[in-house]
């Protein structure tokens, strides 16, 4: 099978800053991957030229996907428009009912985002990239500002929402729980200029639960790996 | 509602240190009292002359305005979206603001001699600067971060410009009424007393030639309340079409 993306020997400079440095990656379809690395080393700028938002320098990218969503840092929702309106302002015909409830955002549909905590925004910003249908879904630290507790109910959310449209997961994070959970791939990488220093496979069962045993020892395996790093 | 009683007491204060001009420069000449004024101002605007006049202005400054408005904004939102586009005609748009409306008065009098064209002109040079310069700034404010959001999830051209851009506008041109509205009736006024032709203006410089010193003041002062109450018609409607907008 094709992969869904592909690049090779992939660079990226802005002026004489050099951000990624040949970054060589195969993404299948319906895989999930998450990327970890120092903050500032260029995983933001990665998924975006994944994502096309950014050329890339040198190097080549192919991306076969029709349709991607991406979860930003910051929500980027129209301030004038309401939770519902922001939604269906990127798929007219969606439901966004059935997205607000999967990330608990019903009772919130007619809200401004003015008017909603930084996290529930956030939820927002998720629920945007669900109403698309997206073969390719990428988080970039998307729930860096959502508690403990939504986050594990929105994780969870996300991997119902892969079992049932086995869409390609792309995500950035610094938590290894998060990683663990999301991804069947986790890749290492180094601080800037970016480049690969470790992909470590996570052969754990697709739903995962992270009280058990076999789940907080490889977190604290994934620890000890990124402290000798 | 402090406020409010703030705001009579300054018109009040107003009116205080109008009447003691008048009483001690008056020879009836100057400054005439506020009483002799107002009571000329109603008189004149219950008239139909005098109504007529201020609806030729009122029409000249509406006019002018929905030009600026009309040929500013999408010239302003190409200036904004085109760095080429705008530093090409930058030049052109700045020296349209700095010109005088004198320098343009002698150019619409040998144009088009005494008549409403000439006032309609001038006030439109006026503000149409305004108009493009401000929508320029207001396409620069613009959340870039909207934009890549909206390009990621392919909308349609369209559906952004309509949603995004003119959402992002709309401050940005209740600035321009907010601004505009008073000016053009200041400009209309002065090229009407200097074009001729009719209004407000040309009712002031016939009472100015008669030395008719109340009078002047009385055409002022009312030419100042309908600048005032336009401008509030205008927020007004500005604000319900806002309002609307952000219901659709």
């Amino acid at each position: 099978m094709d992969a869904l993306i592909t690049t090779r020997d992939l660079c990226k400079s802005f002026d004489r800053l050099e951000v990624l440095r040949a970054i060589s990656l195969d993404i299948q379809p319906g895989e999930r991957v998450a990327l970890m690395g120092p903050s500032g080393a260029g995983k933001t700028t990665l998924l975006k030229i994944i994502a096309g938002l950014e050329l890339p320098g040198r190097g080549s990218l192919v991306n076969r996907a029709q349709r991607s969503a991406f979860v930003f840092q910051e929500s980027r929702l129209i301030p004038w428009r309401s939770v519902r309106e922001n939604l269906l302002f990127v798929n007219g015909q969606g439901d966004y009912r059935e997205v607000l409830r999967c990330v608990e955002m019903e009772e919130f549909e007619n809200y401004l985002p003015a008017a909603l905590s930084g996290g529930m925004r956030q939820r927002v910003n998720l629920a945007r990239a669900l109403i698309t249908h997206p073969d390719l879904l990428i988080l970039d630290e998307a729930f860096r500002s959502i508690d403990l507790n939504v986050k594990l109910r929105l994780m969870k959310a996300i991997d119902r929402r892969w079992q049932s449209d086995k869409f390609t997961l792309l995500c950035v994070t610094h938590d290894p729980r998060e990683a663990l959970f999301l991804a069947d791939r986790i890749i290492l990488l180094s601080a800037r200029p970016a480049s690969i220093l470790l992909t470590i496979g996570v052969d754990m069962e697709k739903s995962r639960d992270i009280s058990s045993f076999e789940f907080l020892c490889r977190e604290a395996s994934l620890i000890h790996q990124l402290a000798d790093l | 509602m402090k406020n409010f009683w703030r705001t009579l007491a300054g018109i009040a204060l107003l009116i205080l240190l109008w009447q003691i001009a008048a009483v001690r420069l008056n020879k009836g000449i100057l400054v005439p009292a506020p009483s002799d004024t107002l009571r000329l101002m109603a008189r004149n605007f219950t008239s139909l002359e005098m109504l007529l006049a201020a609806w030729q202005t009122a029409w000249k400054v509406f006019v002018a305005l929905a030009l600026a408005i009309l040929l500013g904004l999408p010239l302003g939102l190409l200036l904004g979206l085109s760095d080429g586009a705008y530093h090409l005609l930058r030049p052109l748009i700045m020296t349209v603001q700095a010109v005088p409306v004198i320098s343009w008065l002698s150019l619409v009098i040998f144009t088009w001699g005494v008549g409403w064209r000439g006032p309609v002109f001038i006030s439109f040079l006026s503000l149409f600067p305004l108009a493009v310069l401000t929508t320029v700034a207001g396409v620069h404010d613009l959340d870039k971060g909207l934009l890549e959001m909206a390009r990621l999830y392919r909308v349609p051209a369209g559906k952004v410009l309509r949603e995004i851009h003119l959402g992002s506008l709309l401050p940005f041109i209740a600035a321009i009424l907010d601004v505009s509205v008073g000016q053009a009736w200041k400009v209309v006024l002065v090229a009407e007393y200097l074009c001729g032709g009719d209004g407000l203006g040309e009712a002031i410089l016939t009472a100015r030639m008669n030395v008719d010193v109340p009078a002047v003041w009385a055409l002022t002062l009312g030419a100042v309340l309908l600048g005032l109450l336009s401008e509030a018609l205008i927020k007004s409607i500005a604000r319900r079409f806002q309002a609307a907008w952000t219901r659709s």
